[in-house]
């Protein structure tokens, strides 16, 4: 009765880097346009799609005004938003699948798109500095001074450098690491811009224990993607990638009542359901496209999936493991750090393409089995980013 | 110990974000004005809870029917910190640096808050802090913040 390998990713679409003449609904519909079209179908073969929003668990409202679907003019029978913080490529895959299963749909085509870049130029002209726009009116803290993302992920960082002796040197080579990998990658932002850790140790301090270079990057851009099922999936222009499995975790579930949420992800079980679904083992794992919003983020679940003991991180990373060349080549693409931020999908294309054997310069040898996880989506002070997805993809 | 030693009023035009006061928190925010600091506290096994839950351990039947908000020592300690140098909202170009810390209170807790009335490179987890009333009295209400425990 398992789900795995019945299902697949059959064409990419990705819009990337800044877009201040475009609006938001019109770079989604670019993103689409190309996604169909890699998957060598017309439009008129989409019947149904979903808009990914990174909304946060307190409810952001979807840009439902002027969608994709109408611009492009695809015969589709739903359409619908699938939001939540940074794990919504794994939540839209979830949905299509249903939809695919029960034959309510044969092809379906999801989109994100984000321009946070281009608010954010607006924020500045106005004092304000990176991405308040997405900040909610009310959350707890904010007459405090609390900038959500960056004030709960720093208070995780310091809370890991407390308990275990990590060092920002160390969270440091995280950000180094995905900075070699986005200088193999021609659509990073980060292209041609390597960075060493003296770079990172010299970067300045914004929210103490982050440097600059500890924070993710703000962008614009889109990425589409086309599922259908595997039968149909066969006959298609593309390399199938096929789902392997999935899982989901989440801090509200006791997390954060024990208060292990600062130095660990809602990991357990979000591994034990798509590693039990796609029958494989985390040694299997080629590639894992960790969320990478910031350094610490990626310790944490190099050490909450066990590829290395929880505190080991520091060390680990430092080794050059998760680097080009190194035991588990992390965040391929350049990641959220390096590479552009449009949540999960940031590393769920780079799957993708690895699977497909497109990564160029950066391909993983043999890349049969890649990981995309997704974090985020602050539900409640103070600082919980709840939900955690394991997607396994395979080819 | 004079009671408005542990208050503060600030008087200067308000330019930062206004807080959250909604149907769940007015106890809390209608506390913090009279220089109460509550949590919401189960009556049977005295969990306590911060924001507003149904206590995990029991049934609160009605609705939340169990629990209540009570006064609480405004104690703890530094669970983590960070240091904002980078003022993202205009209102605070005059705070940096500040420090936004996790406070683990002594009834058990986390709150997130602001710890002052110290060198913000003196600031160590496992530091005992306690609740500062930061009164707005032109605005009408009081935040909660936290400086070093005095013995």
């Amino acid at each position: 009765m398992t789900a795995s390998r019945k299902y697949a990713i059959v064409g990419l679409g990705v819009v990337a880097g800044p877009q201040p003449q475009r609006t938001r609904r019109q770079v989604a519909a670019e993103a689409v346009r190309r996604a169909i079209a890699d998957a060598g179908l017309k439009r008129e073969d989409i019947d149904g799609a979903i808009e990914l929003v990174r909304g946060a668990g307190a409810g952001e409202r979807a840009a439902y005004a002027d969608p994709f679907p109408r611009i492009l003019a695809l015969p589709i029978n739903f359409f619908f938003t699938v939001e939540r913080g940074g794990a919504l490529a794994a939540l839209g895959i979830a949905a299509a699948m249903s939809f695919l299963d029960r034959r309510i749909a044969s092809h379906i085509a999801l989109c994100g798109v984000v321009d946070d870049w281009t608010r954010a130029q607006e924020n500045k002209a106005k004092g304000f500095r990176g991405m308040v726009h997405i900040e909610k009116e009310g959350a707890w803290g904010r007459p405090l001074g609390d900038l959500r993302a960056f004030s709960h992920h720093s208070w995780m960082a310091s809370r890991h450098m407390a308990e275990y002796g990590t060092t920002s040197r160390q969270l440091g080579a995280i950000a180094v690491a995905a900075r070699a990998w986005a200088c193999k990658n021609p659509e990073a932002k980060m292209y041609g811009r390597p960075m060493t850790i003296e770079d990172h140790q010299n970067s300045p301090l914004v929210v103490e224990p982050y440097r600059l270079l500890d924070l993710c990057l703000i962008s614009d851009g889109a990425v589409a993607f086309i599922m259908t099922t595997a039968e149909r999936a066969r006959d298609l222009k593309k390399p199938p990638v096929y789902v392997l499995g999935q899982g989901f975790g989440e801090i509200i579930r006791e997390l954060w009542w024990e208060k292990k949420n600062y130095t660990s992800m809602a990991v357990k079980t979000a591994k034990e359901q798509a590693f039990r679904e796609a029958g494989v083992e985390l040694k299997d794992v080629k590639c894992a496209e960790l969320y990478d919003c910031f350094t610490g983020e990626v310790l944490f679940q190099l050490e909450d999936y066990g590829w290395c003991g929880k505190g080991e991180g520091g060390p680990f990373v430092e080794s050059g493991a998760i680097g080009p060349g190194g035991s588990i080549p992390v965040n391929t693409g350049g990641g959220l750090l390096s590479c552009y931020h449009l949540a999960d999908l940031t590393g769920f294309a780079e799957a993708v393409r690895q699977l497909r054997g497109e990564a160029g310069e950066r391909q993983i040898p043999g890349c049969d089995i890649a990981m995309s996880t997704g974090h985020g989506g602050e539900l409640l002070a103070p600082g919980m980013c709840s939900i955690h997805s394991c997607t396994l993809l395979g080819r | 110990m004079a009671k408005s030693d542990n208050v503060r009023v600030v008087s200067d035009p308000y330019t930062k974000p206004l807080p959250n006061i909604d149907l769940d928190n007015q106890p809390f925010w209608d506390g913090l004005r009279e220089h109460k600091f509550l949590l919401f506290r189960c009556k049977i096994c005295g969990a306590h809870y911060w924001p507003k839950a149904y206590c995990r351990f029991h049934d609160n039947e009605p609705f939340m029917g169990n629990l209540e908000w009570t006064e609480a020592s405004g104690k703890g300690k530094i669970f983590a910190f960070n240091i904002h140098h980078w003022p993202l909202h205009p209102g605070f170009k005059d705070d940096v640096p500040y420090v936004y810390a996790l406070i683990e209170l002594d009834e058990g807790p986390l709150i997130s808050s602001n710890v002052v009335d110290i060198d913000p490179r003196e600031v160590r987890i496992g530091m005992p802090v306690e609740i500062l009333y930061e009164d707005h009295p032109n605005e009408g209400f009081t935040l909660p913040k936290f400086r070093p425990a005095r013995e």
